[in-house]
């Protein structure tokens, strides 16, 4: 077989039943090879469509995300989808094309140094210069991906490789992991049950690791015995359960009051997952400033990479977390993180007529079906998003938060409605990001994706805009969108079809109408350009320093 | 996470996968990271079974934070540090 053909088998040895990418030049044979093969590929409208599906694919159904591209142009359009991959450590293999070995180097047509571009935003990225090791290189990709902290690998394979012809030599060792074993921390579990013995106000920071390691039920069974507050990350929300009452929200610049008044007040910090990130901590120096802290992680480049850990532990959650549980007597904390939560409760009776996103949001949480994703942007819609809905399981909201790309959203719930064709797939965006990568629409009208879109419309770019309110002096440069397009014809174009609302009592029939469609469908919801995201934590303070617009009190 | 006054230079020996880009991959992580270039050596080794790299680098971080990420390189194989020289070189 040629190494194009190699590809595709080696795709299906690996159970990849779908795969995200635009053909050109430099990957034809591949294109070729998938031709009539059973790996079913997605044709996105730009590559970093491409990219962004195989990533909403992947976290939404915990598999590999596959995307392929051209050399040239097609890889330099899938470097940001990479970077948000690395950033959120979901796992992607990205296949490109490359010209071939006999005009290397000497900047032929559509030659562009994807290795090299590849060095900062990918776990790893390979070059296949000969044919020999395409099925080893594929083979560790994917290993790579998966393994450890997961993240992005580029495989580099140019156009004489693909055409080169090899033989397939299926593989017959499976690598498995290493098990954690216990006895190898037995000094640092007893001494982080000895820091839980003493805490009088312990809580647990739980980041994106804990269910990327397959580790909720032992989450959740270690918040129960012990009766520890936790709060999340914008990564892990929906890792606890919503019935436990002494779960805080998300913490950080758009966290919860709950949430950032009880970690700064903990003398016991316990990071699971998580990597005490700018947007979490604020500032540093300040952040739980009383509290002891025990990190367990994976990777081992986190702990005391930002805040020196008492205890750390560099293994498998789902092993290490039974081996700490021990139930604790937190009576009077967990009573004063229950009254932090009903005081500061958020507030939905907001004045008016016009939509209020966030009760909005709480009313499509409460309506969509069981088990919906719901994918987002980036900016005032996300955050609100995070605050107001609540999902029972990380992989049903896919937000873009290391990276914090903005276009993110709609290639996201495509790649999530491929993963789970079952569940109802929902993009929640903004009308600045819905933009960013709005060809995809015509995604959606190929292959007839019954995604369900809501575009949060202030004819602004609401997040900066917000900011300049605040802290440049209201001079709002190049954050005007009222020229946006209409989106309800927008979406007509690519035969979907939609409704435009502006009044807060038309939502929950809208969200009923959009829903009860079997299609896709566009719910273009208007809301006031002065709504603004809060609680806010301004740049370099602490998170008890929250600047709050709206009073907030007990629900 | 420390802010220690004084930059403190530190020598690593690095063996990384017979690769080119192995040593584009140890400089870019050292110069994200935050780390500056004080010397560099490279020299492959006798059976051509990878490279062998002295890396010297300058920075008031502590070297921790650059050991760390440099041995998540897939290309290296085996990384030590071999002094963590005490002398200030530049406040």
């Amino acid at each position: 077989m040629t190494g194009a053909e190699l590809v595709v088998k080696l795709l299906t040895e690996h159970g990849v039943h779908s795969v995200f990418g635009y053909p050109g030049g430099a990957i034809m044979p591949i294109y070729d090879a998938l031709y009539q093969s059973p790996v079913k590929h997605y044709l996105c409208r730009h590559e970093q469509g491409g990219g962004f599906s195989a990533i909403g694919y992947a976290r939404a159904s915990g598999q590999t995300g596959v995307c392929l591209a051209t050399s040239g142009p097609g890889a330099t359009n899938l470097i940001t989808a990479l970077a948000d991959a690395l950033l959120d450590s979901i796992p992607v293999v990205a296949i490109t094309g490359q010209v071939s070995q006999a005009v290397a180097g000497t900047d032929a047509f559509q030659e562009v140094d994807v290795l090299g571009m590849s060095l900062t935003c990918t776990k790893h990225s390979f070059y296949v210069s000969d044919v020999a090791d395409l099925a080893d290189t594929l083979r560790e990709a994917f290993s790579l991906a998966q393994s450890g902290r997961p993240g992005p690998v580029l495989v580099d394979i140019p156009k004489d490789v693909q055409l080169a012809q090899v033989d397939y030599q299926p593989l017959h060792l499976t690598a498995t992991s290493p098990a954690t074993e216990l006895s190898q921390f037995a000094e640092q579990i007893a001494a982080a049950r000895a820091l839980l013995q003493q805490a009088q106000k312990p809580m647990a920071y739980i980041g994106g690791g804990v269910h990327m390691a397959d580790a909720l039920p032992e989450l959740n069974a270690f918040l129960t015995a012990t009766g520890m507050p936790s709060v999340t990350t914008l990564k892990a929300m929906g890792s606890v359960e919503k019935s436990n009452p002494l779960y805080l929200g998300m913490l950080g610049m758009h966290g919860t009051q709950a949430a950032n008044l009880a970690v700064q007040q903990t003398d016991l910090l316990l990071c699971l997952g998580a990597r005490f990130d700018d947007r979490v901590t604020g500032n540093l120096k300040k952040f739980a400033s009383e509290a002891k802290v025990i990190h367990i992680d994976i990777d081992p480049a986190e702990i005391n990479k930002l805040r020196f850990a008492d205890v750390a532990m560099l293994g498998d959650l789902k092993a290490l977390l039974p081996a700490m549980t021990a139930a604790g007597n937190y009576a009077d904390w967990q009573a004063h993180c229950g009254a932090l939560k009903q005081q500061h409760g958020w507030r939905y009776d907001h004045p008016g007529e016009r939509i209020y996103a966030p009760l909005l949001l709480k009313q499509l949480s409460e309506r969509m079906p069981d088990n919906s994703v719901v994918s987002c942007d980036v900016g005032q819609h996300q955050m609100w998003v995070a605050q107001h809905m609540r999902f029972n399981s990380p992989r049903n909201h896919l937000s873009s938060g290391g990276l914090g790309t903005m276009g993110f959203g709609l290639p996201a719930a495509i790649g999530a409605k491929i993963s789970r064709p079952q569940d109802t797939s929902v993009l929640v965006t903004g009308d600045g990001s819905f933009m960013m990568n709005v060809q995809e629409l015509a995604t959606i009208k190929r292959f007839r994706l019954p995604v369900k879109i809501i575009v949060i419309d202030n004819q602004r770019l609401g997040m900066v805009k917000q900011w300049q309110q605040l802290f440049f002096a209201g001079r709002y440069s190049e954050t005007d969108l009222s020229d946006n397009p209409d989106f309800v014809s927008l979406a007509a174009a690519f035969a979907i079809p939609g409704h435009s609302i502006s009044h807060k009592d038309e939502v929950e029939s809208a969200l009923d109408a959009m829903f009860s469609w079997p299609g896709p469908y566009l719910l273009h919801v208007r809301i006031d350009e002065t709504d603004n995201v809060w609680p806010l934590v301004p740049p370099g303070a602490a998170n008890q320093d929250m600047m709050t617009d709206l009073p907030q009190w007990e629900e | 996470m420390s802010n220690a006054a004084q930059s403190q230079q530190h020598t690593l020996t690095i063996h990384t996968r017979h690769e080119a880009v192995a040593i584009e991959r140890l400089l870019q992580v050292t110069r994200y990271r935050g780390f500056t270039l004080a010397g560099l050596e490279l020299k492959p080794l006798a059976d051509l079974s990878g490279l062998l790299i002295t890396l010297s680098v300058v920075s008031d971080k502590p070297v921790s934070l650059l050991v760390n990420q440099l041995n998540k390189l897939y290309d290296v194989l085996d990384l030590e540090l071999h002094q963590a020289e005490a002398g200030a070189l530049r406040a």
